[in-house]
C-alpha cells in the first residue's frame, strides 16, 4: 500500500508536462498515473481555470483526467533503470594531471569505468579546473548543456551549474550556444520573411495564440505536412490526441504529407495520406502555388497589400526565373514521387478549403538547406490569406486554448514558476554551437554567422560572423576541458561519428558528464557524476507547453535517491566545496531548497493567485484564465486585417518573401538566396555544401533518403532503456542474435531489391560511417526512403561502427547551407545492406571488447556493460 | 458485472493501457490477488496491432487485448485443484499459489490472454485489478489500464451501464460467452485513387460498386479522387469504376487481407 502521493509533470523536454500523480512506499514508487484536476479544486474553482467552448454544436475542453506522456507512465523503468549511474566513475586508464600518457584519448567509449567516492571525484575536478585554467586560461574549459537532462525541474534544473562554478572559481568558460535544433528551417529561413516569430527567435507563426477555437470555428482542412501529433505531443501531453479527434467529429478533412506514414495517419480512419520522397517539400509547395497561379485562386489581394517581392516568386514558379524551369505538377511530381494528379486535386482542394498547416515543429525542415522548404510554406500560407480566420500554421505553441490571465507572451517555458539558476545562457567572450562542438575541437577554429541562442535570436543577427578561438584577447584559449551537463551531442545533433571522434581527440585531457543513464556522451568520458532523476527530489515544476492548461505543481522526493546521485545543483555544490564555503554560499544563495522554494514562488507569477501554504497543502495549482480569452486576436489576425497598423517585425513590416537584407549581405549565396527556391545541392567543387540529393552523384552510392524524425517511443534519445516500451513490436526488432535492434523501415520494393527480409540485422551506411538496425518491411514507407528514427543509443563497435542504431551518428556534419549553421539531421543519403556474416566475424576479431560486454535485451546495455566487475 | 467497451475508433495506439498495466503488475507483488508479473514478455493488456492495405492507402488497428472475462471460460475448465475461481463481479481469477505447475491453464485461453511465468511457474493474467477495486490502495480503485486511456477509448463499469450500442465481442466464434465489448473491430476495406491517364488528373465522383456474392457496396471517389469501401465481409468481388463515360472492372479479394489499389488509371 502507498504511504505518499506526489503531484509532478514527467516531461522529457522543459516543458514540465501535464501532471501525474506518483504513488510510492517506504521510498520506492509504487506507481505513476494521471490527476483529476477536481481532486483539490472545486468545480466552481475549476470554471474559471477550465475552459471550455462550443464550435460547429460540439464542446471542446480539457479532460477533467490530465494526460501525461505515455513514457511518463513507464518513467519508474526509468528512474530504477538497470542503466542509471549509481556511483561517480572514472574511466579505468585515465588519469587527471594532463600526462599525455596517462590521458588514453583513443580508448574513450572503449575503456570501462570503475567507481570512485565522491570526495576523489569532487577532489579531482576542482584540480583539472584549477590546472587547466591556470595551464590553458579559463576558456579552455568547455560547458555544454544549457538545456541540461531535460526532465523538467526547477530548483535542480540542470544546464548550467557547471558554468555558474566556473565563473565563480575559475572565472570564466567556454560557452555551448544552443542552436536552434529542431526548428532550423523556420529559424534560418521564414524568418526572413515574416520575423523572428515565435519565442522572438524560433521563426515559426507569432502569435499563436487563440488559434484551437478559430480552427475549430473556420478551419474546412488541416494539411500535417511532416506533422505527427500523436506522436511529438509526447514531449507534454497527450492532449492533443482529444483535440484531433474533436476535429473529425467536426467533419474536418485532414491530410497527411509525409514519407512515412506516421502515427497520426494510421490511426484515424479520416486521414488521408500522401507519400512524399523526403526533403522535396519545397517542390511540391511551388507545384502547388503554379496551379493557384494558373488558376487565379489565391488572395491576390493580401498577396498585394501584406507581401514584398512576390513578383520576384511567381516568376520564378511560372518558369521566367533564372533556371528557366516551370514548377508544374508534373516537374515537381519527378521530385516529391506524388503523382501529378494528386498535386493538382491538393492544389485545388487547398484553395476551396480554409486550410492550416499543422506540426509540432516539423521534420521537413530538418534537412539539408531545410530554409527552403519552411519559406515556401509561409508562401502558400500568405497565398490563402494567413490570419483570415481558419487560416494559421498551428504549432507547438499553438495549443494554448484560453490565455492564463498573468500570461502576457507565450515566451516563457515554465511560466508559473522559476526558479531556474543554471546560467548557461548567459552569453560569454567564447562560444561554441553546439552544431560545431565536433568542427571547433577537431579543427581548432571555426567560424559561423549568427546563431546567439535559439530563442531571443533575429534575422540580423544572421549577418554577424563568430569565430572560435574569440578574437577577444585573452579569451581565446583552445578547449581542453569538457564539461557536460547534456551527454547527448551525438545522439541528438549532426555530425555523431565526428563527435565521438573529437572526444577522442588528444587535446582534450579532461572530459566530464554529468548523467542519470551511462549512455550516448557519457561512454566517451572520463569521469561520470551520477545525477538523480526528477522523482527523487524536493523542486516544483511549471507546465506551459503542449498540455490543456498551464498548470504548476510542487514536490517531495517521490523515491529515495538512487545509489549516489546529486542533482546538477548539488554536484555544483559538492565541486564548489572544494573551493572553500564561499563558492557553496555563492552558488545557493545560502539558502536550502526548502527555502528557496517559497522564495522562488513570491517571484512568480502564480503567487498572485493563490498563498504558498496552500500551493503546498494541494499539491498543484491552475492559473485562471482571461475572461476575454476567446476574443483575442487569433494568430496573425491583427496583420491580416490592418497590416500598416500592425507590422511585422522586418523592416519593410510586410511579409518579405524577397529578403533584401539577404540578398546584401550574402549577394552571392546560391544555397540561400533572397527568396526561397528549389535547391538540389551538388558536389563541393561546384560550391555546394550538400550532395544528399537522389539526383546527385553520392547518390549512385547511397541511392536511399533518410528519414529521420523523433520516435514513438522515446522522447529524442531519452527512454531507450525503458523495457516495457522496448518490447512494444514498433519499438525495436529482434535480431537473430538475441540483440534488439533499432527497427529501420523500408518499403518492400526497397528490401527486395536488395535481398533484406522483415526482421534481418542490416547495415545503414554512408561514407561517414556504418550504424546496424533491424529491418522492418512496410507499406508505411515510401520506397526510395529509408525510415529510422533518430535517438537510439549509441552502442559503439568501433569507430564510426554503431550497434546501436543512433541515426545521427551518420548525419552530415556540416551546417545547413553555407551561412546557416543549424543541423542536418534528417533527408541525407545512405544505402541498406544486409550484413554478411563475414562482416559480423570481421568485427568481432577487430573488436571483441564490444561483443563482450553485458547484455540485456530487455534494456540494452546496462551499467554492467561499462563498469568494471566487483565495485 | 464489471467489464470494458474498449472503442478502437477512439484507440490512437499509444499503449497507455499496456504500460499501466505494466507499472501496476511489475515490481509489485497484489497476493492473493496476483504475483509479480515478469518485467518482459506478459502483457496482461496486450495491445495487438495490425498494418493494413497497401500503400497510399494503409492504416493500423489497434486491438487492446485484456482477459475476455468469459462466462463459459475454458480456463476454468481446464483448472484443477481450485487454481480458478470466479469474483462476484464477474472476473475470472487465476490463485497465485493453487495454480502451480498448471500449464494447461495457459493452453487453454483461446485469446492468448494467459501467460505463464517460468520462474514462479503458475499461469497469470489480467485481474481487472480486483486488488484496487478492493481497497488494496486507497490512492486508487479502478484498473490501470482504463485510468491511463488518454482518449477514452477504453470504458470500464457495469456491462449493463455501458453503453454498448454497435459493440461486439472479439470472437464469438470461439463460444466462450466472452464480457469484454469492442467498438470498431477491423472489417475489410478496398480502396484506391482513380485518375485520368490522358489528362492526369483525379476523377471525382467515379461510381466505385463491389459486387460479391456477399452482397454489393458502392462508394463515390472524392475531391482527391479517393474512394474506401470499407465495412466488408471476406469474400471475393468484381470492382466496377464508372465515371467521365468509361468503366473498369477489376478482381479483388478480401478473403485474407484488405485491399490497396492504389493509383488505378480509368481508361
Amino acid at each position: 500500500m502507498s504511504d505518499k502521493t506526489i503531484v509532478r509533470g514527467i516531461s522529457c523536454g522543459g516543458t514540465g508536462g501535464s501532471l501525474a500523480h506518483v504513488d510510492s512506499e517506504n521510498g520506492k514508487i509504487v506507481r505513476i498515473r494521471p490527476l483529476r484536476w477536481n481532486e483539490k479544486y472545486t468545480d466552481e474553482e475549476l470554471k474559471t481555470r477550465l475552459w471550455e467552448f462550443e464550435s460547429h454544436g460540439l464542446t471542446l475542453r480539457p479532460t477533467m483526467k490530465t494526460t501525461p506522456p505515455y513514457y511518463a507512465f513507464g518513467y519508474k523503468k526509468r528512474v530504477y533503470s538497470k542503466n542509471r549511474v549509481r556511483y561517480p566513475l572514472k574511466r579505468v586508464d585515465w588519469e587527471p594531471g594532463g600526462d599525455p600518457d596517462k590521458i588514453n584519448p583513443q580508448n574513450r567509449g572503449k575503456s570501462k569505468f570503475e567507481r570512485i567516492s565522491w570526495d576523489e571525484a569532487a577532489k579531482i575536478i576542482a584540480g583539472e579546473m584549477r590546472r587547466v585554467s591556470e595551464k590553458y586560461g579559463p576558456t579552455s574549459i568547455f560547458c555544454i548543456g544549457e538545456d541540461g537532462h531535460k526532465e523538467s525541474k526547477d530548483i535542480h534544473s540542470g544546464g548550467g551549474w557547471h558554468s555558474n562554478l566556473m565563473d565563480m572559481t575559475v572565472g570564466n568558460f567556454t560557452r555551448e550556444v544552443r542552436t536552434p535544433d529542431s526548428v532550423e528551417g523556420w529559424y534560418w529561413g521564414s524568418k526572413h520573411i515574416w520575423g523572428p516569430g515565435l519565442y522572438m527567435g524560433l521563426g515559426m507563426m507569432a502569435p499563436s495564440q487563440n488559434i484551437i477555437k478559430d480552427v475549430s470555428d473556420n478551419t474546412d482542412m488541416i494539411v500535417l505536412q511532416s506533422g505527427d501529433w500523436e506522436t511529438t505531443q509526447n514531449y507534454a501531453s497527450q492532449y492533443w490526441s482529444t483535440i484531433l479527434r474533436f476535429w473529425l467529429k467536426q467533419g474536418k478533412d485532414f491530410i497527411v504529407i509525409d514519407p512515412f506514414c506516421n502515427y497520426t495517419s494510421v490511426c484515424h480512419d479520416e486521414m488521408k495520406w500522401i507519400p512524399i520522397l523526403p526533403n522535396t517539400d519545397a517542390a511540391l509547395d511551388f507545384a502547388i502555388m503554379y496551379v493557384w497561379l494558373q488558376e487565379g485562386t489565391y488572395d491576390k489581394e493580401y498577396v498585394e497589400t501584406h507581401v514584398v517581392g512576390y513578383d520576384k516568386v511567381f516568376d520564378y514558379i511560372l518558369g521566367k526565373g533564372h533556371d528557366g524551369i516551370a514548377k508544374t505538377p508534373a516537374w515537381a511530381s519527378e521530385k516529391t514521387g506524388i503523382p501529378e494528379w494528386t498535386i493538382k486535386a491538393l492544389a485545388r482542394k487547398w484553395a476551396k478549403k480554409a486550410t492550416s498547416i499543422g506540426h509540432y515543429c516539423g521534420c521537413h525542415i530538418r534537412g539539408p538547406y531545410s530554409h527552403e522548404p519552411a519559406r515556401t510554406e509561409v508562401y502558400k500560407l500568405c497565398m490563402q490569406g494567413l490570419g483570415k480566420p481558419g487560416i494559421h500554421q498551428i504549432h507547438l505553441q499553438s495549443w494554448q486554448t484560453a490565455w492564463p490571465k498573468f500570461l502576457g507572451s507565450a515566451v516563457d517555458p515554465q511560466p508559473a514558476i522559476l526558479g531556474q539558476r543554471a546560467q548557461q545562457f548567459v552569453p560569454k567572450e567564447q562560444e561554441i554551437p553546439r552544431t560545431m562542438a565536433h568542427h571547433a575541437i577537431l579543427n581548432g577554429k571555426a567560424e559561423w554567422w549568427g546563431t546567439p541562442q535559439i530563442i531571443y535570436a533575429l534575422a540580423d543577427e544572421q549577418f554577424e560572423k563568430h569565430e572560435y578561438p574569440s578574437p577577444e584577447e585573452g579569451y581565446d584559449a583552445q578547449v581542453h576541458m569538457v564539461w557536460s551537463e547534456k551527454p547527448c551531442n551525438q545522439g541528438c545533433w549532426n555530425g555523431g561519428f565526428l563527435f565521438q571522434d573529437a572526444m577522442r581527440d588528444p587535446s582534450l585531457e579532461c572530459v566530464i558528464t554529468n548523467h542519470q543513464w551511462i549512455e550516448n556522451d557519457s561512454l566517451f568520458a572520463d569521469l561520470i557524476l551520477p545525477v538523480s532523476t526528477c522523482l527523487e527530489e524536493m523542486d516544483d515544476v511549471g507546465c506551459s507547453q503542449g498540455d490543456s492548461v498551464t498548470s504548476c505543481a510542487i514536490q517531495e522526493a517521490a523515491s529515495d535517491t538512487v545509489g549516489e546521485s546529486m542533482s546538477d545543483y548539488e554536484i555544483a555544490q559538492r565541486v564548489g566545496a572544494e573551493f572553500g564555503e564561499d563558492t557553496v554560499t555563492m552558488l545557493t544563495g545560502g539558502m536550502t531548497v526548502e527555502e528557496w522554494l517559497p522564495y522562488v514562488f513570491k517571484q512568480s507569477a502564480v503567487s498572485k493567485e493563490i498563498s504558498f501554504e496552500e500551493f503546498k497543502e494541494k499539491g498543484y495549482y491552475i492559473p485562471e484564465f482571461r475572461e476575454d480569452w476567446d476574443q483575442l486576436p487569433s494568430g496573425q489576425a491583427d496583420f491580416y486585417n490592418d497590416p500598416e497598423n500592425n507590422p511585422l517585425d522586418t523592416p519593410t513590416g510586410k511579409m518579405e518573401w524577397w529578403s533584401e537584407p539577404l540578398a546584401e549581405n550574402f549577394p552571392d549565396d546560391k544555397e540561400r538566396p533572397p527568396m526561397a527556391e528549389w535547391i538540389e545541392g551538388g558536389s563541393a567543387e561546384d560550391g555546394w555544401t550538400h550532395d544528399e540529393s537522389p539526383w546527385g552523384e553520392r547518390a549512385k552510392k547511397y541511392p536511399l533518403v533518410m528519414n529521420t524524425c523523433p520516435g514513438r517511443w522515446r522522447v529524442h534519445v531519452q527512454g531507450d532503456d525503458i523495457t516495457w516500451l522496448r518490447e512494444i513490436e514498433t519499438c525495436k526488432v529482434r535480431g537473430a542474435d538475441g540483440y534488439l535492434y533499432e527497427p529501420m523501415w523500408l518499403a518492400p520494393e526497397d528490401a527486395e531489391a536488395r535481398g533484406i527480409k522483415d526482421g534481418d540485422i542490416v547495415k545503414v551506411v554512408n561514407d561517414r560511417g556504418t550504424i546496424l538496425g533491424g529491418a522492418r518491411i512496410s507499406e508505411r514507407v515510401i520506397p526510395g526512403s529509408a525510415y529510422m528514427n533518430k535517438g537510439s543509443r549509441a552502442d559503439p563497435i568501433g569507430p564510426h561502427l554503431d550497434r546501436g542504431g543512433c541515426t545521427n551518428l551518420l548525419s552530415p556534419e556540416g551546417p545547413i547551407s553555407k551561412h546557416c549553421w543549424g543541423f542536418v539531421v534528417t533527408g541525407y543519403l545512405v544505402d541498406v545492406q544486409k550484413v554478411e556474416d563475414s562482416e559480423w566475424d570481421a568485427w568481432k576479431k577487430e573488436y571483441p571488447e564490444a561483443f563482450e560486454r553485458a547484455y540485456d535485451p530487455a534494456v540494452g546495455r546496462t551499467y554492467d556493460s561499462w563498469v568494471v566487475e566487483g565495485e | 458485472m464489471k467489464t470494458f467497451c474498449i472503442d478502437l475508433n477512439v484507440c490512437t495506439g499509444c499503449h497507455g493501457c499496456q504500460l499501466g498495466c505494466k507499472d501496476e503488475h511489475c515490481g509489485n507483488c497484489w497476493l492473493p490477488y496476483a504475483a509479480e508479473q515478469p518485467d518482459t514478455g506478459q502483457f496482461w493488456m496486450n495491445v495487438r496491432q495490425f498494418e493494413r492495405g497497401k500503400r497510399p492507402h494503409v492504416k493500423v488497428t489497434y486491438i487492446p487485448t485484456p482477459c475476455q472475462r468469459c462466462e463459459d471460460a475454458p480456463c476454468m475448465k481446464a483448472a484443477k485443484d481450485g487454481a480458478m475461481y470466479r469474483r462476484d463481479d464477474g472476473m475470472p481469477i487465476i490463485d497465485p499459489e493453487k495454480s502451480k505447475g498448471q500449464r494447461q491453464i495457459v493452453d487453454a485461453c483461446p485469446y492468448g490472454a494467459i501467460f505463464w511465468n517460468e520462474e514462479l511457474e503458475i499461469p497469470q493474467k489480467c485481474t481487472g485489478c480486483a486488488h484496487l477495486l478492493d481497497g488494496a490502495d486507497p490512492m486508487i480503485s479502478v484498473p490501470r489500464c482504463f485510468d491511463n486511456c488518454p482518449t477514452g477509448a477504453i470504458q470500464w463499469g457495469e456491462e449493463d451501464e455501458l453503453d454498448l450500442e454497435g459493440a461486439e465481442l472479439l470472437h464469438p466464434e470461439y463460444g466462450t460467452k466472452s464480457h469484454v465489448w469492442y467498438k470498431g473491430l477491423p472489417k475489410k476495406f478496398v480502396a484506391g485513387i482513380v485518375y485520368d491517364p490522358v489528362e492526369k488528373e483525379i476523377v471525382e465522383g467515379a461510381k466505385c460498386t463491389l459486387v460479391g456474392p456477399s452482397g454489393s457496396f458502392t462508394a463515390m471517389t472524392d475531391d482527391m479522387g479517393d474512394f474506401w469501401l470499407r465495412d466488408l465481409p471476406e469474400d471475393d468481388w468484381t470492382l466496377t469504376i464508372e465515371g467521365l463515360g468509361r468503366t473498369k472492372v477489376i478482381e479483388v479479394s478480401t478473403k485474407t487481407e484488405d485491399v490497396g489499389l492504389g493509383d488505378i488509371a480509368l481508361d
